[in-house]
Order: C-alpha cells, then structure tokens, then sequence
C-alpha cells in the first residue's frame, strides 16, 4: 500500500508540479468572477451598450469595406480612393458594408458585416481628379531592353459625414421577415 | 514610399475649408481658354468652344469662364482653384472628345495634384477612439498587484509538450507501472 500511496504521490506531483507541471497547461488563469448567469449578463451589457448609445458618451468609428480596402472612419475623416468609381462629386452616400462599428467602451463586430440598418455612414464625394505621374521605368542591363510608362490614377476624395449606430443593439434586422 | 517619384513634393490628403462636411461646394473657380481661330492645332478647342461651352457655363454657374483668342498660339486651358492652385494645360491638337474629358477633370477635382505626392491616403483628426494598443491591453488587471516571478502568471501554456517532457511523463508513469507489478507480486 505504501508503494501504492508513493506511486500515486509521485503521479499528482508530476500534474501539478508548478508552473512546469501538465495541469499547469490546462487551466486558463481567466475564471468568471461574477456569479450571474450567462444570459443575464449579456442582457446587462446589451443594455448598457444602447444606454451609452443614447447618451452620445462618445465618438463613433466604424471600418467600412470599400472598393476591396478597409478603412477606418470616424467623423470627418477624408479618404482617398483609387481607380475607376462612378459617383461624382457632391454625391451623399450611405457606406453599407460596415464590418467592425466601435466606441469608446464597445465595439459591434460584423460576421462578416453589421447588421443592415444598425450602422449609418454617410459620406461626400469632394473631389474626383488624377494623382500625380507615376514613372514605370524597366531596364534590363547588357539586353537592349527599357521601357518608360507614365501613368495618372483615378482619385475620388471622400469626406465621412457621420457614423452613427442606432441605438437598437440585438434587435432583429430589417431585411430578415 | 518607393524612390520612384521622390522628386516630386510630398504631402498630406487636405480638404480646403472643410469642404463636404456641412456643404459640398465646387473648387473650380476659373477657367480661361486660350486658342486660335484659324490654325489647324485648335482646331478640337474651337468644336469645343462651338458646341459644349455654354451649356458647361450653364450647368456651373460658380465657375468664371474666360475665352482669349490669340492668333497662331496653340489652344491651352487654365483653371484656377479656391486653393490657389492653378493648372495648365496645353490642348494642341486635342480632338473635341479628349478636350470635353480633360474639361471634366479639371471641373471636379480639388486643385493641381500634379505636383504632389500622396504619403498617406486617409486622413484623420482622430487616429484612435478607444487608446492605442498597448502589450497590456486585454490583460488581466490582477498582473498589476502581483510580485513577479509567479507561478500562475509565469505558466507557461503557451507552448505544446515537449519532447523532454513528454519522455520524463513516460518514465514517470513506467516507475508506477513498475510499482503495481511489485504490489501484485505482494
């Protein structure tokens, strides 16, 4: 029995032998603290989050997909898009395709885009010109080879109006019946 | 930044007056067309100025329109922008078709961006909302009163077993083994 005991000893002490031991491995140092249970927690912070909402507490950002960059945008920002994009200047438009919307003290994560109609981004176009000349220059040494290309990319200057995020966090969406 | 174009003017995306954020106003603010009315080379610039420009007069009331004849000149196009900038451009030869498009971009963009390159793309008087990221972010705040070295901060979970590891488990779990055959053997 002694053996047994010593055996057995011998075992937990190579589980729990401090920081180099197996359980070390398994047990996260994150444990709940409050009591509460789950679905009472997220109610609380749902209702937190639409309170803070409703407040204004503080300044929004959202990261917006636009022709295929992410950007982030907070009020006022100005963006430079390049390549062909058909609004023209003066044009107010709405940015739908919000992945990530945020405040100071919460953020909405998209899967892969926030709900529609929780979000709002508005945005001006304020400018659409050219950039300036970019030189593509190729030379190849010792084979008779160069080439000079010049060329002037399409830039649409935005304006971000607003981000605004109704204060309507886990209410259905519009678009589902 | 690449080599390529660092002999041009660096510089920031800006915006004159505020431009967009209450109002969208027009930057254009003159535009002169200088040409000849006999040769050949304005010829485009005289189509142009016959059959576009006073509907493009009518259509922007807040652009200043100047036409300047000048004989055996070729045609150019001057346009001046609230910003101050000023953009010329040589219409030689330019058939009615390019001369329309060159016109419209002059008449939406915001200045010359000719001389200046861009160094960012995005600008923003507020480059972070909730603090920038620091190694102690999203951590746990008990890391602020705990004596270091700790064993509970120090585990290292991170990585997976190694083979060292894995060979003392072994031999430690064949010395149990061993153990229990001794405790048959009783």
């Amino acid at each position: 029995m002694a053996l047994i005991r010593a055996g057995l000893q011998r075992l937990a002490s190579v589980f729990n032998a401090g920081p180099a031991g197996v359980l070390s491995r398994y047990i996260t140092n994150l444990s709940p603290i409050e009591n509460k249970s789950v679905s009472e927690s997220t109610k609380d912070v749902i209702a937190e989050c639409n309170s803070l909402i409703e407040k204004n507490a503080s300044r929004n950002f959202a990261i917006v997909h636009l022709l295929g960059k992410q950007w982030r945008v907070t009020d006022g920002d100005l963006l430079v898009l390049e390549g062909f994009w058909p609004p023209n200047i003066g044009d107010k438009i709405k940015l739908d395709k919000v992945l990530l919307a945020g405040t100071k003290d919460f953020s909405l994560i998209g899967r892969p885009v926030v709900q529609p109609g929780l979000v709002d981004v508005t945005a001006t176009v304020i400018s659409k010109g050219l950039s300036h000349t970019r030189t593509h220059f190729k030379k190849k040494r010792r084979k008779q080879y160069m080439r000079i290309n010049f060329q002037r990319a399409q830039q649409t200057i935005l304006r971000i109006n607003s981000v605004e995020i109704a204060s309507k966090i886990n209410e259905a969406p519009n678009n589902v019946q | 930044m690449s080599a390529k174009n660092m002999f041009l003017k660096p510089g920031f995306v800006r915006a004159p007056l505020q431009n967009g954020v209450g109002r969208y106003v027009c930057q254009l603010q003159r535009i002169v067309f200088k040409f000849c009315k006999s040769s050949g080379g304005s010829r485009g610039m005289r189509d142009y100025i016959e059959q576009d420009l006073v509907d493009f007069a009518k259509v922007n009331p807040g652009v200043v329109v100047y036409l300047k004849p000048r004989r055996h000149r070729s045609p150019v196009v001057v346009a001046e922008y609230l910003n101050g900038d000023r953009l010329w451009m040589s219409c030689h030869n330019k058939t009615h078709e390019e001369i329309t498009k060159w016109i419209e971009v002059c008449r939406t963009q915001q200045g010359n961006n000719e001389d200046i390159r861009l160094r960012k793309y995005q600008y923003t008087d507020y480059p972070s909302v909730q603090g920038p990221w620091t190694p102690f972010t999203f951590k746990d705040p008990e890391l602020n009163n705990t004596v270091l070295p700790n064993t509970k901060f120090g585990v290292n979970n991170r990585l997976p077993i190694s083979a060292t590891e894995q060979l003392r488990l072994m031999f430690e779990k064949q010395k149990l083994y061993e153990g229990d055959e001794i405790k048959t053997a009783e």
